[in-house]
């Protein structure tokens, strides 16, 4: 079985060990990639079909119909910002198709507040062998292949 | 069952009188705690825990996708 992960939003792919924040950085809660989004990047989608099981406004986890749960985080450290800037589009419990807006958001804004924007995309609870086709470094379109998790 | 579960977190983090605020941020509960000595590091490994970070009188626990559920259970023995 395969899934076929989605880039939630447009930017340069980065290895997670690029991320400045040790559980993302260390794979600590599974595998995946970052992406740096671009400044007009404010759009966020579902990287996959199923339903939204968590919903914070800087980070979400889709689980898919088979049970995987993909989870996106907006920034780092940006739970701090206490949602300010970041619209829900979406609430928990909703089925999404892949590709929906969830979360509208700007990532200029969270570096002007002096957090990274860095968005970590993680197949939770995955292992790294998992995972192929991952890239890095490279330009990602929103809404592109961004990495299939085998299982 | 995760009831259990936050119970025996909230043990191995010195108990509730050990607390000052917990939240949780989709795979880890942030935890200020009176003193950081008290954080039992093998027991919540114990407990399935993936990772301990440590920064002062703040803690991170890495518990994964129940974080939400695992703070406000804790929350209720509070």
């Amino acid at each position: 079985m395969t899934l076929q992960v989605a880039a939630p939003l447009a930017g340069e792919v980065v290895p997670l060990s690029a991320v400045p924040d040790p559980v993302f950085a260390g794979a600590m809660v599974g595998p995946g990639v970052a992406i740096e989004p671009h400044p007009e990047s404010t759009e966020v989608r579902a990287p996959i079909g199923g339903t939204v099981a968590t919903l914070h406004p800087h980070a979400f986890v889709i689980a898919g119909d088979d049970g995987l749960g993909v989870l996106v985080h907006l920034g780092i450290d940006t739970v701090k910002l206490r949602g300010e800037g970041f619209t829900l589009r979406v609430v928990k419990g909703e089925k999404v198709r892949a590709g929906q807006p969830i979360v509208e958001w700007e990532p200029d804004a969270v570096r002007e507040a002096g957090y990274s924007s860095t968005c970590p995309v993680i197949a939770l609870d995955a292992t790294a062998e998992d995972l192929s086709d991952l890239v890095v470094p490279r330009t990602v379109e929103s809404g592109a292949a961004l990495f299939t998790w085998n299982r | 069952m995760s009831q259990d579960k936050a119970s025996a977190i909230l043990t191995a983090i010195g108990g509730a009188d050990n607390v000052v605020e917990i939240e949780p941020c989709i795979t880890r509960l942030r935890c200020e705690v009176r003193d950081a000595a008290l954080i039992d590091e093998p027991a919540l490994r114990a407990l399935g825990v993936h990772g301990v970070l440590r920064a002062g009188g703040a803690v991170q626990i890495v518990v994964g996708p129940d974080a939400d559920t695992i703070a406000s259970d804790i929350e209720d023995l509070l």
